[in-house]
């Protein structure tokens, strides 16, 4: 079957979850995707069983043990390079300008390559040298203090490590685009901080445009949300929780009200201005007060038969089990060699005409060298032998 | 200046958050996006005037920054000449992209099946709700998808109320999943001359949200769908800590030489001395005592206090900061994150989310904050569609165009 990236050849240098998933996307629809792992390894530290994570963020990917720090392994670097269409990497400039792969030395050895980089805080001003720790990323966001309800410690939820996933996928995919029309590579940046500020889109652009307010600064308590009908949690009677997302209280006020027991007319709360002006914290109390008189799995019937936009809110167990999350290929069910029947994440993104591969697992340490070697670089199974003998490939 | 996806026509039938951002990463390089409203107020977006109780001021940036560098054509495509000219935009376009149910579609005669017949190589583009296979039909928005992919139930502490992600969180993810998407299918068709359909829906998207665990949980780590305190977490060197000021958050392996540092910057000969923190096994199996012990310490101090300390030892960490502090990052303005632009809706620069995605070549822009609605439409029809003037004043009798 034909994919997008089936004419790519992707050197994967990275060392991160969020960095070695996006080259994983690039595999997943076609990209031939090379992971060097540098010799020597350091001890392993596998733990018993199934290695979930490298069978999601390296699947469909070849692997190549290199040891760079020799000339001759330097030498055999720069000749993947130069056979390279993506460079994706998550290492500092110093470690890669050390072995001749910044941007600089990459595109000398490839002058149309495209060059997708993650840092933390961005390649310009005083903090590019900072790590590519998404923590640091997030506390600079300005987010983590109001998450939770007030008095509660700050909230670090790692969604903006996955948004780095994606916005680099999408920028390097971008840069081949315009490569294609232009013959023109170029670099690819995308930060943790970035990611993490897009990932809090609309607090950070209300903040920028207003400049004030207590509410984006401080934790809003539950029981004082601004829409009763929207954003707002509720415990029900079993403590599972439910949230409501209705912000045109006027439109659904009829059949929601009728759902939770309060009469459409009720003078309290008969107009969008007083459920969400005046008397919003009387709506607030009543739909407390209601929410817990049943459980979830009630209020998700009555949500589902009324057609109202509000659900409960699950744990992992819920999409293990969904069966809309594997019908379409969210969450699949794999054999693996060792492990039988295993679940694992799968595709974010339907395409009909490219439609995302899973071809192989991770691979082991080096399982693909000679293959590498031989396709990409055209070295003779002499040369390839003389390679290993030396130390320099494994 | 080039830009990367120059040429690209995008017929943007989006509305609320999900869909026009990720409209909006088309346009921000270049792609011609030519947004599609209905006549009668246009997408909902434009009628937002308050976030969190707060008045949204005297610019909608809500609406005007996500449908940046777009044009707005206003179409009523319940009529017959609204869909003519639908059709006509269709035949010169690249990508039609919508994130309005696929009931709604296929009742406006804008199916997949339709558009390719117009258009063979059409790039077809929805963002639904739940996946466009199986057989859920409800509402969605960002955070009742969101509560359905387990990452809410497992932050906060034990005991405490789900978390939601932020305000439009979910649907950023989604937008920028389908941008990919659409990238991709272009990069496709370059090659094969082909078309597609693509869905990236905000259940499938989100689910990748909380990645790293999700999958763990796959596995059968089952503890990793829980809510987790912070006074347990196992690496007691990487967590989150209270001062006079600020939450501080440390970043540190547990290693040997870590702690000593940590414990020099701490100023307490009493903590490296305590032998049951000694090793790392030591400090992972006494991670109670041992956060509660930093904890005494941090509290003691402000926050730059405590930083300077950490600073003078090498470890990194990061002050907890707020919204005040991020409009003001000089990193954020360096990279562009942040940009000046002109609102004609006020008459003055305005400050406004730039470009998290950095191209060294052909650079992102913001060459205009959003459309009124249906600013573009006659001159679109005549230049792009090459409607006459009289065609165009039966289309507005016939009320398919205001």
């Amino acid at each position: 079957m034909d994919r997008p990236l089936d004419d790519v050849v992707v050197i994967d240098l990275t060392r991160l979850f969020c960095t070695s998933l996006g080259a994983a996307f690039l595999g997943d629809f076609g990209a031939r995707v090379v992971r060097l792992e540098p010799l020597p390894q350091e001890a392993a530290r596998t733990a018993a069983g199934w290695n979930h994570e490298a069978d999601l963020i390296h699947r469909n990917k070849e692997s190549l043990a290199l040891d760079v720090r020799s000339g001759q392994g330097r030498a055999l670097l720069h000749e993947l390079v130069a056979k390279a269409d993506v460079l994706l990497t998550d290492w500092s400039v110093p470690e890669l300008a050390a072995l001749g792969i910044d941007h600089a030395g990459a595109s000398a050895l490839r002058a149309d390559i495209v060059f997708g980089r993650l840092s933390g805080f961005g390649p310009q001003g005083p903090d590019s040298g900072l790590p590519p720790i998404d923590e640091l990323a997030a506390a600079r966001t300005g987010m983590m203090p109001i998450l939770p309800q007030p008095g509660q410690p700050p909230v670090y939820t790692g969604a903006g490590a996955m948004h780095s996933t994606a916005m680099l996928a999408f920028g390097v995919v971008t840069a081949l685009l315009h490569r294609a029309a232009s013959g023109e590579g170029q670099a690819v940046d995308v930060s943790l901080f970035g990611a993490n500020m897009y990932g809090a889109a609309l607090d950070i652009q209300a903040f920028l445009a207003i400049g004030k307010g207590d509410r984006l600064l401080n934790p809003i308590s539950r029981l004082d949300v601004s829409n009763p009908m929207s954003g707002a949690l509720y415990r029900s009677a079993d403590g599972r929780w439910v949230t409501l997302t209705m912000p045109d209280t006027d439109r659904w006020w009829p059949v929601f009200s009728a759902a939770v027991g309060i009469a459409a007319d009720d003078a309290r709360f008969d107009t969008h201005d007083k459920r969400t002006e005046s008397r919003r914290l009387e709506l607030i109390h009543a739909l407390e007060a209601a929410f817990a008189t049943r459980p979830g799995g009630d209020w998700r019937r009555v949500f589902m038969e009324k057609q109202l936009s509000a659900d409960v809110i699950e744990r992992f167990d819920y999409p293990a089990a969904d069966p809309q999350a594997r019908a379409n290929r969210y969450i699949l069910e794999l054999e693996h060699p060792s492990f039988g029947t295993v679940k694992s994440l799968g595709f974010p993104v339907f395409l009909s005409e490219g439609t995302a591969r899973l071809d192989r697992l991770a691979p082991c340490i080096g399982q693909h060298t000679s293959q590498v070697l031989r396709d990409l670089l055209g070295y003779s199974e002499d040369a390839i032998h003389a390679c290993r003998s030396a130390g320099v490939v494994a | 200046m080039a830009r990367a996806l120059e040429g690209i026509r995008v017929l943007d039938l989006t509305v609320w958050f999900q869909g026009p951002v990720s409209a909006q990463y088309l346009a921000d390089f270049g792609a011609e996006v030519i947004k599609i409203e209905r006549p009668q107020g246009g997408d909902q977006a434009r009628g937002v005037r308050s976030i969190k109780s707060l008045e949204i001021g005297d610019w909608n940036q809500y609406f005007l920054v996500i449908n940046r560098n777009k044009k707005s054509v206003a179409i009523d495509l319940k009529t017959e000449g609204g869909r003519e000219i639908m059709y006509r935009l269709v035949a010169e376009s690249d990508v039609f992209l919508s994130n309005l149910a696929p009931s709604m579609l296929d009742a406006w005669g804008l199916s997949y099946d339709r558009l390719k017949a117009i258009r063979p190589d059409i790039i077809y583009a929805t963002n639904t709700g739940y996946g466009r296979l199986g057989d859920v039909s409800k509402p969605s928005f960002d955070m009742t998808v969101q509560a359905l992919t387990g990452i809410m139930a497992r932050l906060g502490e034990p005991g405490e109320p789900p978390i939601y992600l932020g305000m439009g969180s979910g649907d950023a993810y989604g937008g920028i999943m389908s941008a990919l998407g659409i990238v991709l299918a272009l990069y496709q068709r370059r090659r094969t001359g082909r078309g597609q359909c693509l869905d990236a829906s905000l259940y499938g998207a989100q689910l990748f949200l909380a990645a790293p665990f999700l999958q763990s949980y796959l596995a059968g780590k089952e503890s990793v769908s829980l809510q987790q305190s912070r006074k347990q977490v196992d690496n007691p060197l990487w967590n989150l800590y209270p001062t006079a000021g600020k939450w501080v958050f440390l970043c540190e392996p547990n290693e040997d030489a870590r702690w000593a540092a940590l414990c020099r910057a701490l100023g307490g000969t009493d903590l490296a001395a305590d032998a049951r923190f000694a090793d790392a096994d030591g400090r992972r199996r006494h991670n109670e005592a041992l956060i509660e012990a930093i904890e005494q310490r941090t509290l003691g101090l402000g926050h730059a206090e405590l930083m300077a300390a950490f600073g003078r030892e090498g470890l990194a960490a990061s002050p907890v900061n707020n919204l005040a502090d991020v409009i003001r990052d000089e990193q954020a303005w360096r990279n562009g994150y942040f940009m000046k632009t002109w609102c004609e809706e006020v008459q003055r620069e305005v400050d406004v989310r730039g470009l998290p995605v950095t191209l060294s070549r052909t650079p992102g822009e913001i060459r205009c904050l959003g459309p009124q609605l249906g600013q573009d439409t006659e001159l679109v029809m005549m230049e792009l569609l090459g409607y006459e003037w009289d065609e165009i004043e039966a289309m507005k009798a016939r009320g398919a165009i205001p």
